[in-house]
């Protein structure tokens, strides 16, 4: 079994999946009989480890679990529905269940975890430092102090602190805060975060159980499911929504909140209703849908207005596309100018969610072609772009196919820098000493590679970005910019200068004609999804760029 | 009207009794299978409670249509008459909250229903060969296995009794859940092999 499906199916049990992951994985179980298999197989083994861990913790007279009747956890409450059920398996438990071997086992110790082969190696592994991550956030307003964080964004130890909004948080122990703004946390561990201002709902599956918030005084640790707290600086106030809450610190230091119970943990009883209109998970998604057909619509009237612009070489708004095969340049320049997908390219979700279309190049043959002839005196590329990752030593954004005089090459190189070249002169030689082959290598001809400093690391996997170059030879200026802010800006010495610029063949997304016949240089496409992409035969000016950016931005940024 | 109508309100409340008891004899004995299979087909444990009650009630409603063709086998085609009926509970169930986070489509739910009733009568086997596997874990990998379930017990907890980071043991518990679930198909088609 793949282990990236079975990573996801036990992190879809336990409540922690991404939702592109789980979207994956809806594929695989609808399409794979071994993965429905697989499926069903860890559902089984989960809910029967749920039922010996009950049923071995009752019968071993554990202090710390409770009678059935007072401990309302999600397996107990289905078993008191049919007290008739409860006594049958307590008999086949006791029949078959045999304890002696925990007793038995608890000597033998000394060799642990002999099955465990270290497959993760610590100091080879790729890291990111945090303990939470940003799922959702709704019209989420961040202070000046307050880094901007975007849907996706991994939340590192320390103040999160935002003044309007909703922010929906996955710990990754699994378990997720739905927080009102204006709010305030410290984020202390993936197990950990104090609530120093705020209103918000935590819900807790099985597997993040022992999950503590920490609000005045307390400590609260949650025993499984949901409940909600409101912090001020006057008072705080803890409801238990669902499930079982253990206090600890504090007046009720040890004391266990039932399902309906509330507790004050500081000051002065508050007005009764503060929990009112608590805002749920699915409330939550509407207000968002909501949001994000805002962003959606101000973009598509952008983007209408955009079409009549007489400087677009082509433009592909795939985003708002329904075609199959054929990408569609909306520019005035025509349907000659159309892309065509080629290879594996997945349709995918676009920036704005579901409603809109991104084309995804993660497979080796996948690409859209187009052919562009004509002469220019500028180039400006802008697009959308999410990366999944940098795998290959170069990422494919818009290429030429021969790299021939005059024609652009847009890509990524694995530390993250952006590059944007064109050819000079392909009929020249250059040799020079490559380290990443250790060898003489033959360049393709004079050229110059303009780069940015890393703008990506895999901390920004799966967030979209606005990504745009501008090539002009007239000022002799080279800009590069990413979210509509400058990023770079050189200068095009004599040596590379070029004034008539060309694309013919191209390809979006990856590199249809590499020279070199080395692996690492022969793959290039895209781990990622493009959902636009605009050529202009034009240098735009920076305020240019950034409101295209503004115009087009998705939701949160 | 005839006074020798022979269902009387007294007869006719005797045999609701009787037919009562039959199926609460039914339900008490395959409730954990019924629910076992909805919980195949939900992507959580959130909302299997809601949709095993509402299967149970929605039986009951139409036990009268239940007739097994073979009196012998009636247990076996309790089970499969209600799991159809569990089957559209949960699909209307996610339906209702399609715009939630983690719901199944229904193409999905379908497909694992589709699976799941060919493996409603090995719910027993696998049991066993769960416990089987578990007891070849050391008493440590044991612990973690089951400590996510376990009431007063938890992966944070073990972080801090060991000093092993919690993300750490998290990924050492889904190893473990593997080499469990590997362990448990070897053990059923050995069992099926013996056949």
């Amino acid at each position: 079994m793949n282990e990236h499906i079975r990573g996801s199916i036990f992190q879809l049990i336990d409540g922690t999946i991404s939702d592109q992951d789980f979207e994956r994985l809806q594929e695989a179980i609808e399409a794979d009989s071994s993965v429905r298999e697989e499926y069903l197989r860890a559902v089984g083994l989960n809910e029967s480890l749920q039922e010996l861990a009950i049923d071995s913790a009752e019968l071993s007279g554990n202090e710390k679990a409770k009678p059935a009747a007072d401990a309302p956890s999600s397996v107990q409450s289905s078993r008191k529905s049919f007290l008739l059920a409860v006594a049958l398996v307590l008999v086949v438990v006791i029949v078959v269940g045999d304890i002696g071997f925990w007793i038995y086992r608890a000597n033998s110790t000394d060799q642990p975890e002999t099955l465990i082969t270290d497959r993760e190696d610590e100091t080879t592994q790729t890291q990111i430092a945090g303990h939470a991550t940003l799922r959702r956030a709704v019209d989420v307003e961040w202070p000046d102090e307050q880094r901007h964080h975007l849907e996706g964004d991994v939340l590192p130890n320390g103040l999160l602190k935002f003044d309007v909004g909703l922010a929906e948080i996955d710990f990754f122990c699994g378990a997720t805060l739905i927080v009102e703004g204006p709010a305030t946390l410290d984020i202390e561990s993936d197990w950990s975060v104090r609530v120093l201002n705020g209103r918000l709902r935590a819900t807790v599956p099985p597997a993040a159980r022992g999950f503590i918030v920490k609000a005045a005084d307390s400590e609260i640790i949650d025993l499984g499911t949901e409940f909600a707290l409101n912090v001020s600086p006057e008072h705080a106030r803890l409801e238990v929504i669902d499930g079982e809450v253990e206090i600890r610190g504090g007046h009720h230091d040890g004391k266990h909140l039932l399902t309906g119970h509330s507790e004050l943990l500081k000051g002065e009883e508050a007005p009764t209703n503060i929990f009112q209109n608590l805002t749920t998970a699915s409330e939550l998604q509407q207000h968002r849908e909501k949001a994000n057909q805002e962003v959606f619509a101000r973009w598509q009237n952008h983007s209408q207005e955009l079409r009549n612009d007489e400087r677009l070489i082509a433009y592909y708004p795939i985003t708002d596309s329904q075609q199959q095969r054929a990408v569609e340049n909306a520019a005035d320049s025509g349907s000659g100018r159309d892309g065509l997908v080629v290879g594996p390219v997945a349709k995918t979700n676009g920036r704005f969610g579901q409603e809109s279309t991104g084309l995804q190049f993660d497979r080796h043959g996948a690409r859209v072609r187009t052919r562009i002839d004509g002469e220019f005196q500028a180039f400006s590329f802008a697009c959308w772009v999410r990366i999944d990752s940098l795998e290959h030593r170069y990422s494919a954004l818009f290429m030429g196919d021969g790299y021939e005089n005059g024609e652009p090459h847009w890509q990524i190189r694995d530390d993250g820098r952006l590059m944007f070249s064109v050819m000079v002169d392909d009929s020249k030689e250059i040799n020079y000493f490559s380290k990443l082959e250790q060898k003489m290598v033959i360049d393709a001809g004079l050229h110059r590679v303009y780069l940015t400093e890393p703008i990506w690391d895999l901390t920004k996997s799966g967030k979209w970005f606005h990504l745009a170059a501008v090539y002009d030879p007239k000022s002799r200026r080279v800009a590069q910019y990413v979210d509509g802010q400058l990023v770079s800006e050189q200068e095009i010495e004599d040596k590379y200068h070029i004034s008539t610029l060309r694309i013919g063949p191209a390809e979006i997304g990856n590199w249809g004609q590499p020279f070199r016949k080395t692996p690492v240089f022969s793959v290039r496409n895209l781990n990622g999804t493009i959902d636009e992409l605009a050529i202009f035969n034009a240098a735009l000016t920076t305020e240019e760029i950034h409101h295209m950016y503004e115009m087009g931005k998705p939701l949160g940024y | 009207m005839p006074q020798d109508q022979p269902n009387s309100p007294q007869d006719r409340t005797a045999d609701r009794e009787a037919r009562y008891a039959e199926f609460v004899g039914l339900l008490a004995r395959h409730d954990l299978s019924i629910r076992r299979f909805i919980r195949s087909l939900m992507p959580g444990s959130e909302g299997v409670d809601d949709v095993l009650q509402e299967t149970a009630m929605e039986c009951w409603k139409k036990f009268s249509d239940f007739s097994p063709e073979s009196p012998e086998d009636a247990a076996n085609e309790f089970v499969r008459w209600a799991c159809v009926i569990a089957r559209y509970k949960a699909m209307s169930w996610q339906r209702d909250r399609s715009r939630d986070r983690l719901v199944f489509r229904e193409g999905v739910v379908e497909a694992l229903a589709q699976s799941a009733l060919e493996h409603l009568d090995q719910r027993e086997e696998e049991r066993q060969a769960i416990q089987h596997c578990l007891s070849k874990l050391e008493e440590s990998q044991r612990r973690l296995v089951l400590s996510v379930h376990s009431p007063g017990e938890s992966i944070a907890r073990i972080a801090s009794e060991t000093g092993e980071h919690a993300r750490r043991l998290y990924s050492k518990l889904n190893v473990l859940r593997g080499l469990l679930l590997d362990c448990v198909s070897q053990q059923l088609s050995e069992d099926l092999g013996h056949e």
